[in-house]
């Protein structure tokens, strides 16, 4: 499939997912689920950041337009976006990475993808929270959302990559 | 000139990054504030028009539940029909009554998006300005408070619940004159505070506390909550009192609008008032 083909139908598919479906399940304890990260990191490596900036934050404010954040989920999403390649210069592989490997749990591994993915979700959730609530005495309840929220979406993460990426090192 | 160009290169993607996260972030905060435009929300048409799709499919799940408050509505409504009175006294004639007028109108809506766990959470209902929703206008449910229209577009419109910050909606202990503002403290969904009662005023626990209506928003007397616990806050001859919402903003759905006939004439009143020295 073209690639621009495949990301688009990406983007509008991890916007309908997060606003339709995981913006009302609300477990309580503060959680939030979101997989709109995932989007992000499965751009191509060879991306300018500028580019990737700038698609963050039309994802971002689309989620934001239908749920009433106004900017939030823009915020951490451009966050996410910022610091990818920072993250992925950190956490690099012995040969670097290949422009035309996509970078998700079956190419990379999955202990590349804890470190990585791991990493980057936590910053772009706890920022969420951060800015959410916005006050320094409530910063253990961000703490709380942030550690209670992670697990769960980056568990959804590897789901969807299981069910909807193709494996390609399993078929060699 | 050249070390300036060359400057920009370099930060190019810090300053993009800065000058985006600026962008997103004063579009939070001045929405948490004011709202300035309704495109960004989902009173917007095409947000709402997508949600009413969503509700139309999930909103038979509750059907029961609303089917049984609505009947429990019924009854209070028919006990005050004048069919299930006996007349005690015959002959007498029966009169327009002028000395009372009617002050509230009620528009019925339905929630279409709603949310209980973030910071702030805003409800979307499925009419409009075009039914005459106005920002400023009162939300209750049968069982209780619900919050204040923020935004409206054509067909849609946006609640601040009560479970956000800043809504400040007056409130009074029932049968007192004690009354306070509802606050939220951003982390239960069930339980709300009230401040601003004096702690020279004695409380009990499960004491009703109903609206006070007196800002034209709200008529006296629709429920809140009750008092679940009370405590004093330190330095201040204030009490800290929990109480525990009737409505249940979890599984929201039937909700009226309040439209107040009188306000126009209170508010011009008032403001006549302030403008005298």
């Amino acid at each position: 499939m073209n690639d621009i083909v495949k990301h688009s139908v990406r983007f509008f598919s991890a916007i309908l997912v997060q606003v339709l479906l995981l913006n009302q399940i609300e477990i309580g304890f503060g959680i939030q689920l979101m997989i709109y990260p995932l989007f992000i990191l499965l751009l191509p490596v060879e991306t300018k950041v500028i580019s990737l900036l700038f698609i963050s934050f039309g994802l971002g404010i689309l989620i934001d337009v239908f749920s009433n954040t106004y900017g939030l989920h823009a915020s951490a999403a451009l966050m996410f976006a910022f610091i990818r390649p920072r993250i992925f210069k950190l956490f690099d592989t012995r040969d670097g990475y290949d422009a035309l490997v996509e970078t998700n749990i079956f190419n990379m591994g999955l202990s590349w993808f804890l470190r990585t993915f791991g990493t980057l979700l936590f910053i772009h959730h706890f920022w969420f929270f951060l800015i959410e609530m916005f006050k320094m005495n409530e910063i253990a309840y961000v703490f709380q959302k942030t550690l209670l929220s992670l697990p769960i979406s980056f568990a959804i993460c590897v789901l969807l990559q299981s069910l909807f990426v193709k494996n390609q090192t399993g078929k060699q | 000139m050249r070390n300036f160009i060359a400057f920009i290169k370099h930060f190019q993607v810090l300053l993009i990054f800065a000058l985006l996260q600026g962008i997103a972030l004063s579009f939070y905060f001045s929405f948490v504030q004011f709202p300035r435009s309704q495109y960004l929300t989902t009173a917007g048409a095409v947000q709402g028009s997508i949600l009413s799709i969503r509700n139309d499919l999930t909103k038979h799940f509750n059907l029961e539940e609303n089917n049984t408050l609505l009947q429990k509505q019924n009854i209070e409504l028919l006990k005050k029909n004048p069919q299930s009175f006996i007349p005690q006294e015959n002959g007498l004639v029966k009169i327009n009554d002028t000395l009372q007028r009617l002050q509230y109108e009620y528009i019925p809506a339905v929630v279409i998006n709603s949310t209980y766990d973030k910071r702030d959470n805003y409800f979307t209902i499925n009419i409009g300005s075009n039914q005459g929703i106005k920002r400023g206008m009162g939300v209750f449910s049968t069982k209780g408070v619900v919050g204040i229209i923020h935004n409206t577009s054509s067909n849609f419109a946006v609640i601040k619940s009560c479970l956000t910050q800043k809504l400040n909606i007056a409130i009074v202990i029932d049968k007192t004159t004690e009354f306070g503002f509802l606050e939220w403290k951003g982390l239960d969904a069930r339980r709300g505070t009230m401040t601003g009662v004096s702690n020279d005023f004695e409380l009990k626990k499960w004491t009703k506390i109903i609206t006070r209506g007196g800002g034209g928003v709200f008529p006296r007397g629709i429920p809140v909550g009750k008092i679940e616990s009370f405590d004093v806050i330190e330095g201040e001859p204030l009490w800290d009192i929990t109480l525990l919402f009737e409505e249940n903003f979890k599984s929201i759905q039937n909700v009226y609008v309040i439209k107040n006939l009188l306000l126009e004439e209170q508010k011009s009143l008032e403001e006549e008032v302030q403008d005298q020295p």
